[in-house]
């Protein structure tokens, strides 16, 4: 041994030691591929479905944890064990690169510099299972639950790491250490078996380095058969994720003849994508703790559906297809029957969670391996709907008067435009040029018909006025747009209801349009390219936002109100405009003061999915729960972008009482009486 | 002149309203002329004289003490297949536009329903749920007409004496078929929301559950069912069957009283067809003011007692 | 249990109401089935899936009421049958002898139907249509319990409700509150493009005959008041209001 830093490898290992190694993992990496193979048979019982994968993305996921660190603990967590055995793995095919190709990368600096790490590594891997182990059985960290493979991940992880170090210990302690200062953990762990005899080492060095081993190859073998799957399937369903999941949903042929079931009644009609949502899922409870219908006491957990879906999904796969006659094919047979007698919809999740949904997509936002929750909970509902009429009965209602009148209050459809009068608010049909109108007004049902969206949407024509825009709008012409019948499953109303309004607006050949309403927006936006609509559709905050920077309107007198701002589901978190309005809060002068939940974290107003529509019978009210985080702020107005959530929030503010000193305004209704003129 | 017949409403003993603004309508069109229908009825003929009638036809038979489609149809057909008046007026209630229709097709008339005014040698009647009135005569000398209640002015009492005629009608088998197993009155229950005539909703203005008494005082003085808002059930001080609206019932009563009550739009949505809607509340900006026939702006815990008082007195 | 359902396409209950040249504008207007014919149809229908048949719905008017009929069978009902009546004079009388003479041939148990339409407010069909068909009928009924060739109907008369029974087969006019109308689902409507409409005209089934009663004119009522506030000390707005619900408005 010269100067150089380095060290034997396979010190004190026999060679029988050594071909049981191998024989170990050889055999750890058979189980491990069948298991594999297995994960991806059992994708393939849902149907085929092509989509492309997101490399970018996905590493993104996995070397900088961007969703993980969102909830800090259990992300530094992760980020300790994922780091720490990357770090491990790569110094374990280093070592064997110097083995077995003898190119000499683990000596000299390159063996300080694995050294190093590989020491760094074990130690947060370490704090990775000492802060795991405190958040699931110590601290019992709400949104997590504990399964036996909890404990066994957790033990083999922690066991690896211990006889990491005790092997590098035991080993220094008997032959020193040739670059002591890069392997600080090991030196100084040597210090403990100074006074072992020789023998006494190399003995307990043999058993340790042995159980190191065996337990590596044992998590090896572990990985398909536990959640530690996720190693595999996290990443590939980052990678496969739709970074549009839930802004649309794919479209139902209704016409056709050979259909016999829509939606999804039986797990094997979701998707191949969506069956592998299910073993990506660790159960890590980052979903329930952002969903609104779980914190308000409501029989919905976006986890709990996810992994009682897979069970059905792993129920299903014990009972292959008989292959032969005798025992196999009749138990196969009992568990067929057994998964007969438990229907996906009322047997494995309950109606009311499937209607408890408010489609606010912060699950979705919260998954780190991109689960989507949303699609699947839809399916469940379109099988219900149009299959067997089965919904909360005051949605009937709704249906109907948007079947005879174009709005979910069945009121007059004669009566749409009459919000205008006296606005000087040009109708499309009575324009004589309309191609060169700028934009297309849709007014929205709210807008329309409700008493105080009305002023939303006067006060966005005085702002279009202003600014000089040239608009119209469809008036009577204008219909309900359809985005709550399709995600309270109802498609066959969504396509009648979207088929109307595409023939009303390419008759016009309507290119832009401004909507106040954020339900409207990402239908007209989403939705409606399905159908032959394609429209460059903008929400009234980014038109005023842009009128602003462009200075086609200014302001006249600051505001100086303390506010807080709602970010609604439909134009934040499913489409990204958090900027906007913020910047408008700025320019009218509003103090702003966020709500601890903001941004891409809102919490929903409780309207969203067709909720708006149905009673709200159990557990808290999540409008009162909102408008309350929102109160907490003493704000002199909650500032709101959505017709629907200014209903909620004004409810909420009311059932406490604060109605006289809280306002609940829409934006542009901060805008229009501030303009200069 | 042209016979017209006015087919008598009593009950226990007693002459209906409708009754006298029937003999109203029909001293405009022609001589009058009445039947009674029943058992025990015979008493009622004579005192129709004093209102202008000059004949009564009575029909008193046992048969007759219950009232059945099929026998007063038999005994109406085979009447004015007898006496041919030209014009047969029948109150527009539960009992007569039960016969009404099959003793017009039973005789191949035309019957004009619902009747609300006659101008002109026209008989006006609501359609469209009253959006529109459609004025109509009869083609043929004779036909039935059926007769709102409470539309037409009562004729007050004369002096003067009816002839009576008496008639006997043999039933047929047929006439036999119906049998009435129960007869059930409501006295004091309120009634059904969606079947009310007059309906008293309390909001969130009651401020507290225990106010809605002040409501149900003034739905019991009516006869009148009991709704409540949305917030009112959300805060949990009705049951959510009694909730109007979008999500609850949709009602459309002859007069909707809307108490503490602001007007949001999915209440509108429940109660908006109401033909008759009262405000009480104590913001004049309140958005029911907008769909308001009548309202009070005002205090409900001092205006709801006044007025329970005076209609008390009113309907005495 | 064989049961014949006679519905009629009217306006929808928010329509507005425009006339042109006396008469009732029909164009732009959504046309529904009549509400009451819904509770007729839905009891039938429930009465189909306790006890068995089928259930025929007929209709009577233009090209038009064929969509009324199409979502009757999506709701589920067997058969549509449209009394073919494009411009002919036709009132109440002319209308319920051809749905008579229409279903006379066949073989059924149960007759239902609305107790009266929501747009021309007759409520003589029903009645004609039994008396023409020699059937007991029950109207106005909230509540009906079908058994042993008898029905067992509770109706709506002044003041309370009486509970009648008759042999079948019979007729029977609905009441709001008998039951909920369904939504029909996508089997329902696929199906329902697939089911039977068989049209027949009045002269096929010869009827004829002028009509009984002549609609000369319709005119809108006078237009809605602006709502009245009162506003007065307590005493007097009370008094005026009472005095305005039973002298104005003339509703108590």
């Amino acid at each position: 041994m010269s100067g150089l830093a380095q060290r034997e490898l396979f010190w004190n290992v026999p060679l029988p030691l050594k071909g049981a190694l191998y024989l170990s993992a050889l055999l750890a990496f058979a189980v491990f591929a069948y298991g594999i193979y297995q994960h991806y048979q059992r994708w393939q019982v849902g149907k085929p479905e092509k989509r492309p994968g997101d490399l970018g993305r996905m590493l993104q996921e996995i070397l900088l944890h961007r969703r993980l660190l969102q909830d800090k603990l259990p992300g530094l967590m992760h980020l300790g064990l994922f780091w720490g055995f990357l770090v491990l793995f790569v110094t374990t095919v280093v070592i064997a690169i110097q083995e077995y190709l003898r190119i000499p990368v683990f000596s000299g600096g390159g063996y300080k510099f694995f050294s190093l790490i590989a020491d760094i590594g074990g130690m947060t891997v370490i704090i990775g299972v000492v802060i795991a182990f405190t958040r699931r059985y110590l601290s019992k960290a709400p949104g997590l639950d504990n399964r036996t493979d909890d404990g066994i991940a957790l033990l083999l992880i922690m066991l690896i790491a211990l006889t990491g170090y005790f092997t590098e210990a035991i080993r220094i302690a008997a032959v020193g250490e040739t670059a002591p200062a890069f392997s600080p953990i090991g030196v100084a762990m040597a210090a403990f078996f100074k006074g072992m005899s020789d023998q006494g080492l190399r003995g307990a060095h043999q058993g340790i380095w042995a159980v190191h081993m065996l337990a590596s190859m044992a998590m090896v073998a572990y990985i398909p058969y536990s959640k530690l799957i996720h190693m595999v399937t996290g990443p590939t369903n980052q990678y496969y994720a739709n970074p549009q999941s839930a802004q649309t949903f794919p479209l139902i042929d209704l016409e056709a003849e050979d259909a016999e079931s829509f939606g999804v009644s039986k797990i094997d009609e979701y998707t191949e994508k969506q069956l592998l949502d299910l073993d990506a899922c660790t159960r890590c409870g980052r979903c329930q703790e952002q969903c609104p219908a779980h914190l308000t006491g409501k029989p919905l957990s976006p986890k709990k559906m996810t992994q009682d879906l897979k069970v059905v999904f792993e129920e299903r796969l014990k009972a292959p297809k008989p292959l032969a006659a005798g025992e196999a094919a009749v138990e196969a047979a009992a568990a067929d029957d057994a998964a007969e007698e438990r229907p996906l919809i009322g047997g494995v999740i309950e109606e009311e969670a499937i209607w408890a949904c408010t489609t606010c997509r912060a699950c979705q936002e919260a998954c780190p391996v991109y689960v989507e929750h949303i699609p699947k909970t839809l399916e469940l509902r379109r099988n219900l709907v149009l299959m067997d009429s089965a919904f909360p009965p005051e949605v009937q209602t709704t249906f109907r008067n948007m079947e005879n009148n174009g709005n979910p209050w069945g009121l007059g459809w004669s009566k749409r435009a009459d919000w205008a009068d006296g606005l000087d608010v040009p109708l499309m049909s009575d324009v004589e040029d309309p191609e060169n109108v700028e934009y297309l007004f849709w007014v929205s049902c709210f807008g329309s018909f409700d008493e105080r969206a009305k002023k939303i949407s006067r006060s966005v024509v005085s702002i279009l006025q202003a600014a000089g825009v040239r608009f119209a709008i469809l008036g009577t012409e204008e219909k309900c747009c359809g985005d709550d019948a399709r995600r309270i499953g109802n498609e066959y109303l969504f396509q009648m209801m979207a088929m109307e309004n595409i023939e009303v607006l390419n008759g016009y050949g309507v290119k832009k349009i401004v909507t106040i309403c954020p339900h409207c927006f990402n239908s007209l936006r989403h939705d409606y390219p399905q159908l032959g609509g394609n429209y460059e559709v903008v929400h009234h905050t980014e038109l005023i936002a842009s009128l602003l920077k462009a200075g086609r309107i200014a302001i006249d007198e600051k505001l100086k109100k303390k506010v807080t701002y709602h970010d609604s589901c439909y134009i934040g978190r499913y489409n990204r405009i958090f900027d906007e309005p913020r910047q408008i809060l700025q320019a009218v002068g509003a103090e702003l003061h966020e709500m601890p939940r903001h941004g891409t974290q809102s919490f929903c107003c409780g309207a969203g999915g067709g909720r708006m529509w149905m009673e709200e019978t159990i557990g808290d009210r999540i409008n009162i729960t909102r408008s309350r985080e929102a109160l907490a702020l003493q704000p002199e107005a909650i500032v709101v972008n959505c017709p629907n959530c200014l209903t909620m929030l004004t409810d909420g503010v009311k059932a406490d009482g604060k109605l006289d000193e809280v306002a609940v305004l829409d934006i542009a209704e901060l805008v229009a009486p501030a303009l200069k003129r | 002149m042209a016979k017209v017949w006015v087919v008598v409403e009593a009950k226990e003993g007693q002459i209906k309203k409708v009754t006298y603004e029937m003999i109203g309508l029909a001293s405009q069109l022609g001589e009058v002329e009445a039947v009674v229908v029943g058992s025990g009825v015979k008493d009622l003929a004579p005192g129709l004289g004093a209102y202008g009638v000059g004949k009564v036809y009575v029909v008193d038979q046992p048969e007759l003490a219950e009232y059945t489609t099929a026998r007063y149809t038999r005994v109406l057909a085979e009447l004015i297949g007898q006496e041919q008046p030209a014009k047969v007026l029948i109150a527009n209630t539960a009992q007569g536009r039960d016969f009404a229709p099959r003793v017009a097709q039973r005789l191949g008339l035309g019957q004009i329903s619902d009747v609300t005014g006659y101008e002109q040698g026209q008989f006006v009647r609501p359609i469209y749920s009253g959006k529109a009135l459609a004025q109509a005569e009869a083609v043929a000398a004779q036909a039935i007409i059926t007769v709102r209640p409470n539309v037409f002015n009562a004729v007050s009492a004369g002096a003067g004496t009816a002839e009576v005629v008496e008639r006997t009608v043999a039933l047929q088998p047929n006439d036999l078929l119906e049998v009435v197993r129960e007869v059930a009155k409501q006295v004091s229950v309120r009634p059904e929301l969606t079947e009310a005539n007059i309906i008293c909703s309390g909001g969130r203005g009651l401020k507290e559950p225990a106010n809605f008494k002040l409501i149900e005082d003034l739905a019991d003085v009516l006869g009148a069912a009991v709704g409540a808002s949305r917030a009112a059930v959300d805060a949990g001080w009705r049951h959510h069957s009694f909730q109007v609206g979008q999500t609850g019932k949709t009602v459309s009563p002859q007069v909707y009283f809307a108490i503490g009550i602001s007007g949001a739009i999915q209440h509108l949505a429940g109660m908006g067809s109401s033909k008759v809607i009262v405000a009480i509340n104590k913001d004049p900006e309140a958005n029911i003011f907008k769909v308001a026939d009548y309202g009070i702006v005002g205090d409900l815990f001092e205006v709801v007692p006044v007025l329970t008082e005076e209609l008390r007195k009113a309907l005495a | 249990m064989n049961i014949v359902v006679l519905i009629k396409q009217t306006f929808d209950t928010e329509a507005k109401i425009a006339i042109k040249e006396g008469k009732i504008v029909a164009d732009g207007v959504t046309q529904i089935i009549n509400p009451y014919d819904e509770f007729a149809l839905e009891e039938a229908l429930r009465i189909k899936e306790k006890s068995g048949g089928d259930v025929l719905v007929v209709s009577a008017g233009g090209e038009k009421v064929k969509e009324a009929l199409r979502s009757a069978l999506a709701m589920g009902a067997d058969r549509a049958l449209l009394v073919e009546t494009e411009g002919a004079a036709v009132d109440e009388g002319i209308v319920a002898s051809a749905l008579a003479k229409a279903i006379s041939g066949l073989s059924y148990n149960l007759v239902l139907s609305g107790w009266k339409a929501i747009d021309d407010n007759s409520a003589q069909v029903g009645g004609r249509v039994a008396e023409t068909l020699g059937l007991p009928q029950v109207n106005v009924v909230t509540q009906l319990t079908i058994e042993d060739g008898k029905a067992l109907a509770v109706r709506e008369v002044e003041g309370g409700t009486e509970t009648v029974e008759v042999p079948l087969p019979a007729l029977i006019t609905a009441q709001r509150g008998l039951n909920e109308p369904r939504y029909p689902n996508m089997r329902g409507i696929m199906q329902a493009k697939k089911k039977e409409l068989k049209v027949v005209t009045l002269s096929e089934l010869g009827v004829s005959g002028a009509p009984q009663v002549a609609v000369k004119n319709v005119v809108l009522p006078p237009a809605k008041q602006a709502g009245k506030l009162f506003r007065d000390d307590v005493a007097t707005s009370v008094a005026q209001l009472v005095q305005a619900l039973r002298n104005e408005a003339k509703v108590i």
